[in-house]
């Protein structure tokens, strides 16, 4: 069995041989081989790549000269695996005739390569008589009466669509490198070389000069969608550019999603689409009233009970939780919407048991008994853990409710979690618009300035008013938090005083979360929510960042939670 | 703080407050420094490199005061033909660098990054990219990019015309060493010509470009002999000096005055004493910025830099009489092009003739061609010999270039390597 990854790859020629071919989609639980034979910093494709071709299970590999990171995989394998069919297409970037030329000369240097390797030959006439039987699929299929969400950018991850899927969502169409149904031409005079320029010209990836005819087609299918997945893969840059540009020039909601084809980044997709289904679907044609059409919706006791004692003309209740990384927060909330009790706890090691314990507080502190709760709804990374949750939204979503519960002038939010910074703004109705979150990286979150407090051995409540008394500007110039810290350490060594190195670090948070809030566009009034939002050094230096006040509530790590009521409430 | 210093700060402020308005001030930093070069030489260096440093500061304070005096280009873009149209070739990397002098390369990256431009990519694009969205960089006539050596070209310039409207011509290098390739490319060469004809109105002289492939030729000669002597002569100068020598072979490759610099030097140098330091050979960028690496190679008789990669990409004649084909043959064949194997053959042939002690590769931040094949390298060179260090960092963003990190990696590995003469 053959390999290959490009779309630009021949693979009828293969077909017509007989030989079975594989499309590589590496799904990796570490890039050991990767990082040690070739670097880090390459595309997690192309790492996952390397990982998978290691395995032995191909008898061959047949990569192009697709992307710098691929071309490096190509000289490893050739290196690792001499016995195999490695390859290395070289494919030009361009379409005219003489890209034509070219190509065909150096397809048909492979397959002489091909055939001297595995002893079959190359019939000329079988393989037209196999492109003449190929179709082209349609590259769009609508569906009425369900979201219809288109995928672009760079190759997608499988688990997209089936996420997407699972959600009942239509994907009209995958135009990133893997989606696409190939082109094929079948040219009477010409067989071969109509082929190749058909090869050629195919709805063109970033690596093609023919960019303009991406754009006009791009435009064309995403008219006719509710929403766009842009997605990306880490170290790939070159989509980055057409996002950028996409991103002016498209007038549909659109999520940028990045993945690194681990198997473990499956959950951070699943939060991200979930909230940008919920979002869609809550400025859709007005599909739904309150509660995101799709959420996972459990019929409970508690549910039938609040049924009956709205009928009893009794006061109801409802509870809104979050689980975050760092704390767990509860809010109670009555029919009338005002919030009877709330609790901070923080988040052990199981997500679940601090949510029963959380329940128990809030309820004591609210003189309520479990009973009296005719909803629950959960939020946060931990949303799916607390089993006696009547539904979960995404925390994205809860935000954006709660903050417009607390001042609805609100229009950009950021959130500074203990592991996740995001930035959300909102339309006049507290709708989320658009969103973004950190990616992987602990860079300019809770847990950074949690690591810069211990090293600078203060308590992390004194980081804000130690930033505020500061007369030195010093400058953090390490975003990881590891390096920060060394960098951190060195000051110390360097006599520098606290006070200064804690606004330094302040700082660099700022201006993490200034590109966050840039992302998604930068519309007044902004508010700061999470639990970084109580540090009044971070706060006074994303004030001056944004040249602008922060609206924070008494309690802003509570946000999360009462949107969660909120959307509790909407149902009873 | 001195007036140097004083002004680079205030442009710093002054660009991030309004990046609009700040272009006259950034090219009077240029000019002024132009001049600096020329009457304060940095005297510690040798004089063909305080003469290098001002050559290149002139190239591009002169091309930027004359707004239709240029195009922009990537690094590998054939200068020789630009030139050949009486045009300046201004590499963006280059200017992305010259930028970096006013400290905005954070101010820029950020920019390019919040209109969406991956962190993970090349810190020299994003820094360009920045500095034209944002305003400051005013725009030329026409761009020309090569496909070599990385994907950000390609996407860099086309971004760049859509955005505004810079017409550029994409010159696609094949990857495969063969006469079909040569052809397809000098085709390109062909069409870049009539295109920039019709666009720019400027008249290309071929005989102007038969002569620079000539001088050329001489210049590659000279850069050989150089090479061969600094093996033996100290000959003091910085981390910065050979960036510089990087883009004056790629800028002002076939012009005369850099050959005639280049023979200067090969004059000047034998009046410099016997080296009996470490002779360490450099692959692909440097961190200009890096306090411990300046600590080290700075005017050290320890330690000298006797090449980079870059600077020997390619070592072969042109034929002077198709020029074309020379041009597209000298892309095909540059060591950047092709699989890494060939670029490790090549690197370790010319590793065997001048003979370092030791190389180090420097892995810049978002650049995978060259991070991808570092630990191949390392051991090509292992089998030569030759102790080879990778350092990770960052040509242009201080954020991604730990300072601490690099010292202690590099101080072991001058450690390993000992302190004396070759012998050692």
């Amino acid at each position: 069995m053959i390999g290959y990854i490009c779309k630009y790859t021949p693979i009828e020629i293969f077909e017509s041989m007989g030989e079975e071919l594989e499309r590589i989609q590496p799904e990796v639980t570490s890039f050991n081989q990767a990082d040690t034979l070739m670097h880090p910093n390459l595309c997690s494709f192309a790492k996952g790549v390397l990982e998978d071709a290691l395995t032995g299970r191909y008898d061959g590999i047949i990569l192009t000269t697709c992307c710098d990171s691929i071309r490096r995989v190509y000289d490893v394998l050739k290196e690792r695996l001499p016995d195999k069919f490695i390859y290395i297409l070289d494919t030009p970037r361009i379409t005219k005739d003489a890209a034509v030329r070219l190509y065909e000369k150096r397809i048909r240097s492979m397959i002489a390569e091909y055939e001297a390797f595995s002893g079959r030959k190359f019939d000329e006439e079988k393989f037209v008589a196999l492109i003449q039987k190929k179709s082209r699929d349609d590259m769009i299929s609508l569906k009425k009466d369900r979201l219809n969400v288109g995928i672009l950018g760079a190759r997608a991850n499988p688990n997209i669509q089936k996420i997407l899927e699972e959600h009942g969502v239509n994907v009209a169409f995958d135009l990133t490198c893997t989606g696409l149904a190939r082109k094929i031409l079948a040219d009477d005079k010409e067989p071969f070389a109509g082929y190749v320029r058909g090869l050629l010209n195919q709805f063109p990836c970033m690596r093609m000069e023919s960019a303009s005819n991406r754009d006009r087609l791009i435009e064309q299918y995403v008219g006719s969608v509710d929403g766009i997945i842009y997605h990306t893969v880490q170290f790939c840059d070159n989509y980055s550019y057409d996002y950028a540009w996409l991103k002016g020039i498209l007038k549909k909601p659109e999520l940028l999603l990045e993945t690194d084809n681990t198997k473990q980044s499956y959950g951070q997709i699943l939060t991200r689409i979930e909230a940008f289904l919920e979002s869609l679907r809550e400025t859709g044609a007005g599909r739904r009233q309150g509660t995101p059409a799709g959420a996972d919706r459990h019929l409970s006791e508690t549910e039938s009970g609040g049924g009956n004692a709205a009928r009893e003309g009794k006061k109801m209740y409802v509870l809104g939780i979050d689980s975050g990384s760092t704390s767990t927060n509860a809010v109670i909330m009555d029919s009338d919407r005002q919030i009877r009790a709330f609790e901070v706890v923080r988040t052990g090691a199981k997500s679940g048991e601090s949510a029963e314990r959380i329940r128990d507080l809030v309820l004591e502190k609210a003189g309520l008994k479990r009973e009296d709760l005719s909803r629950i709804v959960s939020t946060g990374y931990g949303r799916v853990s607390i089993a006696y949750a009547d539904e979960n939204v995404t925390e994205i979503s809860c935000h954006g409710r709660g903050a417009h519960y607390f001042n609805p002038e609100v229009r950009t939010i950021l959130d500074i979690g203990g592991q996740d910074s995001k930035a959300i703004r909102l339309d006049a109705n507290g709708e989320v618009v658009d969103f973004v979150m950190n990616d992987k990286c602990a860079a300019g979150t809770g847990r950074f300035l949690e690591a810069i407090a211990r090293t600078l051995e203060i308590d992390i409540s004194e980081v804000g008013p130690e930033a505020l008394r500061s007369t030195e500007e010093i400058e953090i110039t390490s975003m990881c938090t590891v390096f920060a810290e060394s960098e951190v350490i060195s000051l110390i060594a360097n006599n520098k005083e606290k006070c200064d190195i804690a606004n330094g670090i302040c700082h660099a948070i700022a201006n993490k979360a200034y590109s966050l809030m840039r992302r998604v566009g930068m519309e007044p009034v902004y508010m700061m929510t999470g639990g970084v939002a109580k540090n009044s050094g971070v706060v006074r230096a994303v004030e001056e960042k944004i040249q602008a006040k922060l609206y924070i509530c008494p309690e802003p790590e509570i946000v999360g939670a009462v949107g969660a009521a909120l959307y509790a409430l909407d149902t009873i | 703080m001195p007036v140097a210093e004083q002004y680079i700060q205030y442009v710093r402020e002054r660009t991030i407050k309004e990046p609009e308005k700040s272009w006259d001030k950034i090219l009077l930093g240029f000019r002024m420094n132009s001049l600096r070069m020329h009457f304060f030489p940095n005297r510690k260096l040798a004089r063909g490199y305080q003469k290098l440093e001002e050559m290149m500061m002139k190239h591009v304070a002169d091309s930027l005061s004359r707004p239709h005096s240029y195009v922009w280009g990537n690094i590998f873009a054939p200068c020789e033909l630009v030139n050949a149209f009486g045009l300046r070739l201004l590499s963006i990397e280059s200017l992305a660098c010259y930028l970096s002098g006013y400290h905005l390369e954070d101010f820029f990256i950020d920019f390019a990054q919040s209109i969406g431009l991956a962190p993970t990519l090349c810190s020299y694009h994003k820094a360009f990219v920045g500095a034209v969205e944002s305003g400051v960089v005013p725009t030329p006539a026409y761009a020309v990019t090569t496909s070599l050596s990385c994907d950000g070209n390609l996407n860099t310039f086309r971004f760049l015309q859509k955005k505004n409207n810079v017409p550029f011509m994409l010159l696609d290098v094949p990857y495969t060493d063969d006469g079909d390739a040569i052809d397809y490319l000098a085709g390109q060469l062909e069409e870049l010509v009539r295109d920039m004809e019709n666009r720019l109105g400027c008249r290309f002289r071929i005989e102007k470009l038969k002569e620079a492939l000539r001088i050329e030729n001489e210049t590659r000669k000279e850069l050989n002999k150089l090479a061969e002597q600094l093996q033996v002569h100290y000959y003091p100068g910085a981390v910065i000096d050979q960036m510089y020598l990087m883009m004056a072979t790629h800028l002002l490759m076939g012009t005369p005055e850099f050959l005639e610099l280049i023979r200067f030097m090969n004059e000047d140098i034998q009046t410099h004493p016997e080296f009996t330091g470490k002779r360490i050979l450099w692959i692909h960028l440097l961190p200009f910025y890096q306090e411990s690496l300046n600590g080290y190679f700075n005017e050290n008789e320890k330690y000298q830099i006797m090449a980079t990669d870059i600077i020997v990409d390619y070592l072969g004649d042109l034929d002077t009489e198709r020029p074309f084909y020379a041009l597209a043959k000298k892309l095909i064949e540059n060591v950047f092009n092709g699989s890494y194997g060939n670029k490790a053959k090549q690197i370790c042939d010319f590793a065997g003739e001048v003979k370092p002690d030791a190389a180090i590769h420097f892995c810049h931040w978002g650049c995978k061609q060259a991070a991808g094949g570092s630990v191949m390298l390392k051991e090509a060179m292992r089998r030569e010999g030759i102790p080879l260090l990778i350092l990770d960092g960052d040509g242009i963003d201080k954020r991604n270039s730990h300072d601490g990190q690099i010292k202690t990696r590099l101080e072991a590995f001058l450690e390993m390597i000992g302190e004396g003469g070759a012998e050692a």
